[in-house]
């Protein structure tokens, strides 16, 4: 197992969104029981006013909500965030493919999805232009162990004096390619969950580590029992669920498609991970 | 970026390989590109006749890279052979578990996603639609077990996958980073910028008083990268600075005044612990629209002060069409070549100046000149910016 540890790192707090409801509470005891046979548990469509979103598709409103449950929980206003000196990292594995497709099939019904809406790119830039964030910005995709790297991506930045904070988000929706992810059952367990989250990291006394395979905790594993399939959510969702626990060290394990790693963030900069 | 940044340890670029639509190799694109060879052709591969524009950089025969005869996936064929081109010139001298890869693309597998709505498609097109799917394949090839990230800021992406490699190496995530992005021609993308109606009827001409829009193609192209520290025998030049900026303006015209790309090259530079005085080379995004041009003018202007109008700056979209996530890495791999053999590939379709656009565009032909340090600039879809500072002269 190789690892990195970076010091001066902090994670806030995490705004949660899924399909089960607002923040971590709405999550059931156990997601296969409470999904009743339902394989996609999706979110409702989110009305936000302005002719500004006329064109913006599900997945850019569910992650700008997200970013906004993120300011509720932790006091924030928006002018907190805004400008130069906040960093967005997106990870999403499946976010677009709704998009896709629609631009896609609309060839047949001469509809027109606006094209630009198709790009991963679109979901974090209608966060940008809503929360007037402006300063560095990644887009990863993948799963969850893609949000970890954007997690790990975030503290170099923050370590190197290159952003103030940063807003780590991932969305996934699943409802309009039910079909697709029925085909790649070896992919996906059961039931898939829509989720939005965003956690804000910012420089402090913490220290997160990201090293290969699995670590020696999992609240990974909570979050597939509690909240089902979220796949770029889940990392999120799991350090939501960590600091409710008021744990000193969170541990999260991320798999997606044959790869495993481990983020470890603890509140102090006491030693976790360690290369090996 | 916050004026607390300081300079960042330069990463070395140990070899590159490309396929491009004006050669499928790196010695054969770069003569192209100094020649100034016209990659761009009516496309073949699939249906374009009830298209408004039919023509694009495709590349008419992909070198079949050593085990990947079954692999469908165009893209995936597109990043291995350039991989198996990267490979002959140097090999990965690591670990297999300290070899990462960092690939970006505009539109990962989104043929692949067309097939699997396809009646007919078969459950294992679903995956390979996923963005990520040829970087996955391009990580097996490879055998690289370290990180791997597939990144996606639009048009920009293969800048920024330059320079989230370079990080992962900084971080000691890996002794050796393959970098790189790709894209290919296909309907999905084709019709989108169709209705966009961002493609010329004309020739591609960045810059140029008459440039009346951009041209697609196809590519992919990776360099090797590693500390500098662990670099040993030939390299091409180093990656001093990266940065990835939002513009938060517009979900697909960049800022009117060009925000978040100023930003980037600031930020590119003050992690090269660089300032303007040293750029000696400008590789412009440059897709010959009207828009992109005049800002990106701007930009450089603001960014390089009184000594913008004595500096070079070229486009090689026109003989390559714009190659998306490619684009940015063959541009990187240009600067340092242009480095290497101090010449500086002309700007193919530019013929009359424009007041808005009144820098020196290498016209007509290669120049003659051997920059040192060289900036790239890119921009996409999504409000993405990203600019690379890089070294190309003597170790």
């Amino acid at each position: 197992m190789s690892g990195v540890a970076l010091r001066g790192t902090d994670l806030r707090v995490v705004g949660v969104i899924t399909g089960w409801g607002e923040g971590i509470a709405a999550l059931p005891a156990d997601a296969a029981s409470a999904a009743t046979g339902r394989s996609t548990l999706a979110i409702d469509w989110l009305p936000m006013p302005g002719e500004r979103f006329r064109r913006a598709t599900r997945e850019c409103r569910l992650g700008v909500a997200a970013v906004q449950a993120m300011l509720d929980a932790a006091g924030l206003a928006r002018e907190d965030i805004a400008g130069p000196g906040s960093a967005l990292l997106y990870a999403t594995a499946a976010g677009y493919g709704a998009s896709n497709r629609a631009f896609i099939e609309a060839a047949a019904t001469g509809s027109a999805l606006h094209f630009p809406y198709t790009a991963p790119s679109a979901v974090p830039a209608e966060v940008a232009i809503e929360f007037g964030l402006i300063g560095a910005y990644v887009i990863f995709t993948g799963g969850a162990t893609t949000t970890l790297e954007a997690l790990a991506h975030a503290a170099g930045l923050l370590r190197r004096g290159e952003c103030e904070r940063a807003l780590i988000l991932a969305v996934e929706t699943f409802r309009e390619c039910e079909d697709l992810h029925a085909r790649g059952r070896w992919l996906l367990r059961r039931p898939l969950v829509e989720s939005a989250a965003c956690a804000l990291l910012t420089v402090g006394a913490g220290r997160l580590s990201i090293a290969d395979g699995p670590g020696p905790a999992d609240l990974g594993a909570a979050v597939r029992r509690r909240a089902g399939e979220t796949l770029a959510c889940e990392p999120l969702i799991a350090l939501a669920l960590g600091l409710e626990s008021g744990d000193d060290r969170l541990c999260v394990t991320g798999e997606w498609r044959g790869r495993r790693l481990a983020l470890e963030w603890s509140r102090s900069a006491a030693p976790c991970l360690q290369r090996s | 970026m916050p004026a607390s940044a300081r300079a960042a340890d330069p990463v070395v670029v140990l070899a590159a390989g490309v396929v491009t639509p004006i050669g499928t190799d790196l010695d054969t694109f770069w003569s192209a590109l100094l020649d100034g060879r016209d990659g761009v052709s009516t496309i073949e591969r699939f249906r374009v006749d009830d298209l408004r524009v039919g023509r694009g950089g495709e590349i008419k025969r992909v070198p079949v890279a050593h085990g990947a005869g079954r692999i469908e996936c165009r893209a995936s064929r597109l990043l291995l052979a350039a991989a198996e081109d990267l490979l002959r010139r140097r090999s990965l001298d690591a670990a297999p578990s300290r070899i990462g890869v960092v690939v970006g693309t505009a539109l990962g597998g989104a043929e692949e996603l067309e097939r699997a709505l396809d009646k007919d498609g078969r459950a294992r097109r679903a995956g390979a639609a996923l963005y990520d799917s040829p970087g996955r394949t391009l990580a097996h090839w490879l055998g690289a077990r370290g990180p791997l990230l597939t990144l996606s800021t639009a048009c920009a992406s293969g800048a920024t996958a330059l320079g989230v490699g370079a990080d992962l190496l900084r971080a000691d995530r890996a002794d050796v980073v393959v970098a790189g992005g790709f894209d290919i021609l296909c309907r999905f993308v084709m019709r989108g910028f169709d209705v966009l109606r961002s493609l010329t009827r004309e020739r591609v001409r960045p810059f140029d008083r008459r440039r009346s829009g951009l041209l697609l193609g196809e590519s992919a192209a990776l360099v090797l990268m590693a500390r500098e520290g662990d670099a040993r025998g030939a390299r091409l030049g180093r990656l001093l600075g990266h940065a990835s900026t939002s513009d938060g303006a517009h979900i697909a015209a960049p800022h009117p005044e060009g925000r978040g790309l100023l930003a980037a090259v600031h930020g590119a530079l003050a992690q090269a612990g660089l300032d303007p005085n040293d750029v000696d080379f400008v590789s412009a995004h440059g897709t010959g629209t009207p828009l992109n041009d005049r800002i990106e003018t701007a930009v450089l202007k603001a960014a390089l002060g009184a000594r913008a109008g004595a500096i070079p700056v070229n486009s090689i979209k026109a003989g390559l069409g714009h190659t998306m996530g490619a684009a940015a890495t063959l541009e990187a791999i240009m600067c340092l070549l242009a480095s290497r053999d101090g010449l500086v590939p002309p700007t193919l379709g530019y013929e009359e100046s424009d007041p808005e656009c009144d820098l020196d565009y290498v016209p007509l032909r290669a120049r003659t000149v051997r920059p040192r340090v060289s900036l790239s600039t890119s921009l996409g879809f999504g409000g993405c910016n990203a600019a690379l500072v890089l070294d190309g002269g003597p170790a």
